[in-house]
């Protein structure tokens, strides 16, 4: 049991497998990128599409970063270690999700609202001039791909290793897929001549993935002021954290129990005397979900 | 979600490949059936001829001629956004400042210049008239051959 260092063994083949899975995603994406930033002409909606696309790669970075960090041994200038590094991670990726929502409201809103017509041209390949919009329909069938299969295989990587980085990143790659969809339908309203197709696909895509961000920045904020720990996909409480408080009320009698979550893990404090005999952490939490709990302490007074 | 989208759009793409694109306002359509396309040159353009060839060979295939309309040249880029001219010949350099408020072709009768701010000869289009902007793209690439 400890709060301080590393990635526990019982996982650390999970968190390697949902690294490998940021590297596909960083790879896959980045190529999505250059393929549509190749096609993406004067179209706002494909340009809008390529910002959202570099924008969701944030959270496959910032949870490299976070378990590279966690892997570094506390020292004299950290002494608690890096684990929260998690925490703050998942606070950069729930704000590069909001950012990714409202600049696709920002985006779509101004264009309703200024009635822009979006031009698709011709584009002259191997001596035919086909029109523009089909390159764009076929770079945008391969930009939904990869965020639809990694979004899916990232889900249960980052529940049993209880990573919200890489939980949110699956709500990232969702949004990718979903906005490349709108995109399409986008793309399509404006070769039947709905200028303003485009841009209410991406509207109502938007709101949601606006609605994702704000559970998530909720989750963040709380993972961050110490709170007690909130489930993956909601600021509801974790049912793991809600049965280690039973199992400890039961071992210890009616008193207070507090938990907070760094990164992945859970510190609990017991206001009681210490017992002769502690728990382990698998008694406290089961076999499968020992490792979550890196700290029991116990306050006397 | 997923299958809300995709339905629809399968079933336009199956349906509407050959009419895909059409204009948001309708000029191809209007060209037809007035026989008529308006064209404004800008004053000062030293040779519009190679353009408004291209223009009139687009008019003939849509069973139409060309008309001369007369513009002041300061309100030509204002009328052919507003849709009171269908194209407007002139000389435009690539990095126009107009390039984000009306469709500019690639150079007519010439290759595309080193200097984006070298102005040459080029059809301006209304932007979202994506079947008249895709015909007339065809043109310019043919007379480029």
């Amino acid at each position: 049991m400890s709060l301080h260092s590393g990635i526990p063994d019982a996982i650390a083949a999970d968190v390697k497998h949902g690294e490998r899975l940021e590297w596909w995603t960083l790879a896959w994406i980045g190529s999505v990128v250059v393929v549509m930033a190749l096609v993406m002409g004067a179209s706002q909606a494909m340009k809008s599409a390529v910002i959202e696309d570099v924008l969701s790669l944030i959270p496959a970075i910032v949870f490299l970063l976070s378990a590279h960090w966690e892997r570094k041994c506390a020292n004299s200038r950290f002494p608690f270690g890096y684990r929260r590094a998690n925490s703050l991670a998942f606070l950069v990726a729930a704000t590069a999700l909001l950012a990714v929502g409202g600049f696709l409201v920002y985006e779509s809103a101004t264009t309703l609202v200024r009635q822009e017509h979006p031009t698709v041209g011709g584009i002259t390949l191997f001596g035919h001039t086909i029109w523009l919009g089909w390159l764009m329909i076929a770079a945008l069938v391969y930009s939904v791909i990869p965020p639809l299969i990694l979004g899916r295989i990232k889900q249960p990587v980052a529940k049993r290793i209880n990573d919200k980085v890489l939980h949110t990143d699956a709500l990232m790659q969702k949004a990718d897929w979903q906005t490349g969809l709108a995109a399409i339908a986008g793309i399509v309203g404006i070769g039947l001549g709905w200028w303003w197709a485009d841009a209410s696909a991406a509207l109502f895509i938007a709101l949601s993935i606006i609605k994702d961000a704000i559970g998530a920045l909720e989750q963040a904020v709380a993972e961050l002021l110490d709170g007690t720990p909130r489930a993956l996909d909601s600021n509801k409480l974790a049912h793991d954290a809600e049965a280690l408080i039973a199992a400890l009320k039961a071992r210890f009698g009616d008193v207070d129990v507090r938990l907070r979550e760094t990164g992945r893990y859970i510190a609990a404090e017991v206001d009681c005397l210490p017992p002769t005999t502690i728990p382990t952490e698998a008694e406290l939490m089961g076999d499968d979900r020992a490792w979550r709990l890196a700290s029991l302490s116990f306050r006397p007074d | 979600m997923r299958y809300s989208f995709a339905l629809p759009v399968a079933a336009l793409l199956l349906s509407g490949c050959d009419s895909l694109p059409r204009d948001a306002a309708g000029t191809t359509e209007r060209i037809e059936r007035t026989h008529a396309m308006r064209i404004a040159v800008l004053p000062g353009t030293p040779n519009a001829r190679p353009a408004l060839a291209l223009l009139g060979t687009y008019a003939r295939e849509h069973s139409a001629r060309l008309t001369l309309v007369s513009i002041h040249g300061e309100h030509a880029h204002k009328a052919l956004e507003d849709g009171e001219v269908d194209a407007l010949v002139g000389h435009f350099a690539k990095a126009s400042p107009w390039q984000a408020d009306i469709a500019l072709s690639k150079p007519v009768a010439r290759g595309e210049p080193d200097d984006k701010e070298h102005p040459v000869l080029r059809i301006a289009r209304r932007n979202g008239e994506n079947a008249l902007i895709l015909a007339t793209d065809r043109l310019v690439a043919r007379a480029a051959q």
